[in-house]
């Protein structure tokens, strides 16, 4: 680690937090369960010279149900802890699914659902030592000006990778931020408005924005949601692609409302309208629908395979197809 | 810039002065000198360093050690009592469950956590709790006979109030 200069902090409330960030601004990160910041540490990837701890916000490690039934989940929880948490397996099952799905045991006792969100794009050629990157010039991702995955691409393809945030999405997550710039300071946003979609700045904060909570509402009736996950290993591997989907029904069985949502796919995860569209008002689709594979595949747009699968269209189209029809199943079982 | 941080080390408390990008990994066993828990990847995709921190399995090479500061901290030398194994211990030693050794401590660690949650675990919670740690010579046929047989003990010990010799 060439880190020498590292200055470490430990606030004790967000209000401190957020100051220490407005004031060293670019050259500070935040530092949650710390199993991205430090293996990009050991890379030499990070350019911070401050590292803003959370761990003494406890008000950032609750995990509880509000009076009005929605799920509340601090930034600092665990994603073990989430995946175990008898109400979110009960109620939000595919959150839990998720969560219980990334990385390792090990790594899910530290690893946070804040971390896990503004989880930084990864890439064949950036998630690597610098003596290995140092056989080649830099890419985008590292102050460069060219793309390795792709040779002339004019801007990075690092894939957000991140197991929770399609299980969030389809659940109809919100995300509450504290530290905007200008006022007011706090702002609740939809998911869907946390990430910018490119890869070099995968994560809409400002430079001095933690996120707090995360908020999921009361899942509709006659729902279910499912996640599905597609990677090298069952365990200590990001998805090569985690699909999410979501179905509620209609007294007469027909979807009343759905959504997909993808990881691993592009440079934040995607929520795939025309899918969701597509779906409504219908039965639901076999999980070996055609059409359903074929409009998944076709939405997904450009796919730039920077971790190397070949076969990542296909299987999106695939298991986005699956993982409705999973849904409208569980969803059907319901009385 | 160094800081001067108190680490909890199997129940002993020590004042020790650690750059803040050290990780707890790195200070356990070069400045403490307890070379139980060992380097593999470095990297979180192994088990290797395993060590308990309030009571959790974690990758100590991911954890900056200043992160540690007011956890209690559990090495692998910090479980045998009083010159005797830990039952776990015990076991992998019985159940031929240490080849080359190099993942053992980890692999001690994630059991222990395990059957303090889940005495009696079956077989998946036991592959569950053991997929973030790497073995690559036993296969883990027999660290699943070792984990069962200290299941067993565990349970013997705390039915039975006499302890072997
Ligand atoms: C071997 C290995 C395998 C892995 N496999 C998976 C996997 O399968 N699926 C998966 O999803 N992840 C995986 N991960 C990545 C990681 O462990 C998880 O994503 C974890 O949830 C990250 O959380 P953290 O608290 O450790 O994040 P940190 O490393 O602390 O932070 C990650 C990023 O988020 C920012 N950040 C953290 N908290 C906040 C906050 N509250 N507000 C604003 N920004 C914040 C940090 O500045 C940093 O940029 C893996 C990691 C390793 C090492
Ligand atoms: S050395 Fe820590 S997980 Fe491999
Ligand atoms: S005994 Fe050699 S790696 Fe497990």
């Amino acid at each position: 680690m060439a880190t020498a200069t590292i200055e470490y902090h430990a606030p004790d409330t967000v209000e401190a937090a957020v100051a220490l960030l407005r004031e060293h601004g670019a050259a500070a990160r935040i530092l949650a369960g710390g199993t991205d910041v430090v293996p990009a540490l050991k890379y030499g990837v990070v350019g911070a010279r401050h590292l803003v701890s959370l761990k003494r916000l406890g008000a950032l490690r609750r995990l509880e149900v509000s009076a009005d039934g929605d799920l509340v989940v601090g930034a600092l929880v665990t994603l073990a802890d989430l995946a175990s948490s008898p109400v979110v397996r009960a109620r939000w099952p595919v959150v839990a699914e998720a969560a219980g799905q990334a990385g390792s045991p090990l790594l899910r006792n530290r690893g946070t659902v804040g971390g896990n969100l503004c989880l930084d794009t990864r890439c064949w050629y950036f998630n690597q030592t610098e003596a290995w990157r140092a056989s080649r010039p830099p890419c985008w991702k590292t102050a460069g000006d060219r793309c390795h995955v792709n040779e002339g691409e004019n801007r990075c393809v690092a894939l957000f990778s991140a197991d929770t945030p399609p299980a969030f999405l389809v659940a109809g997550a919100r995300v509450t931020l504290a530290g905007a710039t200008a006022p007011p300071a706090g702002r609740t946003i939809p998911m869907e408005a946390l990430y910018t979609g490119e890869s070099l700045k995968p994560v809409a904060l400002g430079e001095s924005e933690v996120v707090t909570t995360v908020t999921v509402p009361a899942p509709p009736p006659r729902s279910a949601a499912v996640y599905l996950k597609h990677a090298v290993r069952d365990s200590l591997d990001f998805p090569v692609l985690g699909v999410a989907a979501r179905v509620a029904l209609a007294p007469d069985g027909t979807i009343a409302d759905a959504r997909v949502a993808v990881t691993g796919a592009g440079p934040a995860p995607l929520r795939l309208a025309e899918v969701e569209a597509a779906v409504h008002g219908r039965r639901a689709p076999a999980a070996d629908d055609a059409a359903v594979a074929r409009l998944t595949a076709r939405t997904l747009g450009p796919l730039f395979l920077s971790d190397g699968v070949p076969h990542k269209r296909a299987m999106a189209g695939l298991m986005a197809a699956e993982a409705l029809a999973r849904a409208a199943a569980a969803a059907g079982e319901i009385r | 810039m160094k800081r001067l941080i108190q680490l909890t080390v199997n129940g002993q408390t020590r004042d020790v002065p650690v750059q803040p990008t050290r990780t707890l990994l790195d200070v356990v066993r070069d400045d403490l000198g307890l070379t139980g828990a060992k380097r593999g990847c470095d990297l979180g995709a192994c088990g290797a360093c395993t060590m308990l921190l309030d009571g959790r399995p974690v990758n100590a090479c991911l954890v900056l050690a200043v992160e540690a500061e007011g956890a209690e901290i559990v090495t692998i030398e910090g479980i045998a009592a009083g010159g005797r194994l830990d039952p776990i211990q015990q076991a992998f030693v019985e159940h031929g469950a240490v080849q080359c050794g190099f993942c053992t401590p980890g692999l001690v660690l994630a059991t222990k956590a395990l059957l303090e949650a889940t005495p009696e675990p079956c077989d998946t919670a036991m592959r569950e709790a053991l997929s973030g740690n790497l073995c690559r010579c036993t296969g883990y046929v027999k660290v699943f006979d070792a984990i069962r047989a200290a299941a067993r003990r565990l349970r013997e010990e705390r039915t039975c109030p006499v302890t072997p010799s």
